[in-house]
């Protein structure tokens, strides 16, 4: 409709943007959905989807250490089974997976990371949400203090840490050590740099957790409150049988975007300790090539990418199982 | 305000404070979750703000006083070292290279975005919510998945897809971490943006059809304006996402200040430092935080829409 008049009053030297305005016009919806689409697919196919499958094809190759082709030849799923069963250990800067030396293989560092990190993040997030969900002055102020670590760059968040706990400088190295919980050289031994990473993840990512919770508190019907307070329930029961039942999917949602975002930790490891003392799954991506493990590094990857899609298909399972969600 | 109470009580009749306490609580519970309520704000502030207090106060001692210095207190009083910080390294450059990154990202992703969101928040079409799903998926493989042939693709000509192309080296340029961040941050932005277009009426863009204007002219003069607020909030998160980021800036730049060298290489030229100048060190990072502060200062209720919104829709 629209375009008929276009084109009845056009003006004699046809301009071609409006003759390209009016191509587009004349598409069904289809057509023009995925002409709109195209900037979005070739810069997600050109800077993810295309670098994900080289990464795959990579990781189906040998090590090329000699010559200057970055890959050897095909090999198939070698590498993988070499990686998961440990027979690739002694190649690597340091161990993938290897329970014997549970700080200083990527797997289990990455785990121990992820579940403490994560955990405490829980749990603070929650009280967190719990104290902004409250009407009190200077809730406003409260809110971007609580927020203001998360805004922190991953850099100085590693700075703050690392001179928190520098022996002579930070605060915390003394009552710490005397504690036993950390070493005289905090920064530069597996388990006390672990520790630091954790902390310093907490302190940034708590606010985060916390945000999620809240709208989750805030979306609870306030009258079942209301019905608690008639019915004469404690606090704590208000908590079991309201609070936490109806804010459970909006904190499983919290726990997996920070699960899988710890997974990838890299930045304050770099930043506190190194590579070396603390060898996370991206440390090691990084460290095997930089020594130019290009199919080593690209299966370690490629195994932490096809974790992360396990967790998240099945929890887009469960999602459509429980029918929350709108997608 | 609970401990005051408490002394104030203590200082009269020492002997029945703790009985008076108990009878307090027993007669009004509401207070105990008061005085509990206070606590864990007290702790939770503390927490957070601590480690600035902190990182001040080390910044503001000079040098030679660090070693036995106090939690609490600067041990002297030194605040020449705010421009001591921009005299033995170019910071400000650091921090200019970084804002434009940071900058440009925002403007690839919001032009690239508001296309996306616009399609997804109002039409229903074959294949959307397949390719929302994929969308969103991309999103969360880690950045180590896409590392090397990125590296690869910026720094030598490679083939992509079989198609051999020339073109001048990405590495070290702004392109290098503003392409691939762009990517990573789209997802988040497209669902913020498909809300937010997706709750302005039907009527309005057909208002603008039928006065003749096009699908895509309706986009901009009417869709975008009208949800201004959400393009501000996605706008200000990849702005901050970006700014804060460390994996691509620290491996796709060299870190020189005049080739884009960004914050992390700044902060890493005091640390690398073999003069040990934690002073520096701590002011240096306090400078590079102010921006970000000021930003959530101003626009936190942007920032907890938009993270919360990001989040839960997806």
């Amino acid at each position: 409709m629209a375009t008929e008049t276009d084109a009845g009053t056009a003006r004699s030297p046809i301009r071609v943007d409006l003759a390209l305005l009016n191509r587009i016009e004349r598409l069904s919806d289809t057509q023009f959905v995925y002409l709109m689409l195209t900037p979005v697919l070739v810069l997600l196919g050109s800077m993810a989807i295309w670098p994900l499958i080289d990464t795959f094809g990579m990781s189906l190759h040998a090590d090329n250490i000699m010559s200057s082709d970055a890959t050897g030849e095909f090999v198939g799923f070698e590498n993988y089974v070499q990686m998961l069963t440990g027979q690739a250990n002694a190649l690597l800067p340091r161990p993938f997976l290897d329970l014997s030396a549970p700080l200083t293989s990527a797997v289990t560092v990455t785990l121990i990371f992820t579940v403490i990190a994560v955990g405490f993040e829980m749990v603070l997030g929650f009280g967190m949400a719990l104290v902004l969900d409250k009407n009190f002055r200077g809730r406003r102020w409260v809110r971007v203090a609580l927020i203001l670590p998360w805004a922190v760059p991953i850099v100085i968040q590693g700075m703050i840490y690392y001179l928190i706990f520098t022996p002579g400088v930070g605060f915390a190295v003394d009552p710490l050590q005397g504690l036993g919980l950390i070493s005289g050289a905090p920064l530069a031994d597996s388990w006390s740099s672990l520790l630091i990473v954790i902390v310093s993840d907490i302190w940034k990512q708590s606010a985060f957790m916390a945000l999620l919770i809240l709208a989750g508190l805030q979306s609870i019907d306030r009258d079942l409150y209301n019905v608690a307070k008639v019915t004469g329930a404690t606090k704590l029961q208000e908590f079991r049988t309201i609070t936490f039942p109806l804010v459970l999917p909006t904190l499983l949602i919290a726990l997996l975007f920070r699960t899988i975002a710890a997974l990838k930790v890299y930045g304050t490891v770099v930043t506190i300790a190194n590579c070396n003392t603390l060898p996370t799954l991206t440390c090691l991506v990084v460290t095997t090539w930089n020594a130019n493990r290009y199919a080593s590094a690209a299966t370690i990857a490629f195994i932490m990418a096809a974790v992360i899609a396990l967790a998240l298909v099945g929890y887009l399972w469960k999602l459509r199982d429980l029918e929350y969600g709108g997608l | 305000m609970a401990e005051s109470t408490g002394s104030v009580a203590a200082d009269s009749e020492p002997s029945n404070t703790i009985e008076r306490l108990a009878q307090r609580m027993i007669q009004r519970p509401e207070s105990v979750y008061q005085v509990l309520f206070y606590i864990a704000t007290g702790f939770f502030l503390l927490m957070a703000l601590f480690p600035f207090y902190w990182l001040m106060v080390l910044s503001l001692t000079p040098q030679q006083n660090i070693s036995g210095m106090g939690a609490f207190l600067p041990n002297g009083f030194n605040p020449g070292v705010y421009l001591t910080v921009f005299e033995t390294v170019p910071f400000h450059l650091f921090i200019i290279n970084s804002v434009i990154i940071a900058a440009l990202t925002t403007v690839v992703v919001l032009l690239i975005g508001s296309i996306g969101g616009y399609v997804f928040g109002r039409y229903e079409f074959p294949g959307r919510t397949p390719l929302m799903l994929g969308v969103l998926v991309i999103s969360y493989f880690p950045p180590a998945a896409f590392l090397i042939p990125l590296f690869q693709l910026f720094t030598a000509n490679v083939d992509i897809f079989g198609l051999a192309f020339e073109y001048p080296q990405i590495y070290n340029t702004p392109g290098a971490v503003v392409l691939p961040l762009s990517a990573l941050i789209m997802p988040l932005v497209i669902f913020i943006l498909a809300t937010f277009y997706g709750q302005i009426p039907d009527g309005l863009e057909d208002a603008a059809r039928i006065e003749g204007s096009t699908r895509v002219g309706a986009l901009f003069k009417v869709i975008m304006p009208l949800s201004a607020p959400g393009v501000a909030t996605a706008g200000i998160l990849t702005f901050i996402i970006t700014y804060n980021e460390f994996f691509f800036s620290f491996l796709m730049l060299e870190g020189n200040p005049q080739e884009w060298g960004v914050l992390l290489h700044g902060v890493f030229r005091f640390q690398g430092t073999r003069s040990q100048a934690y002073n520096l060190m701590a002011a240096a990072s306090i400078v590079g935080v102010v921006p970000m502060a000021a930003l959530v200062a101003l626009a936190q209720d942007k920032i907890v829409s938009g993270l919360t919104q990001g989040a839960l829709k997806e």
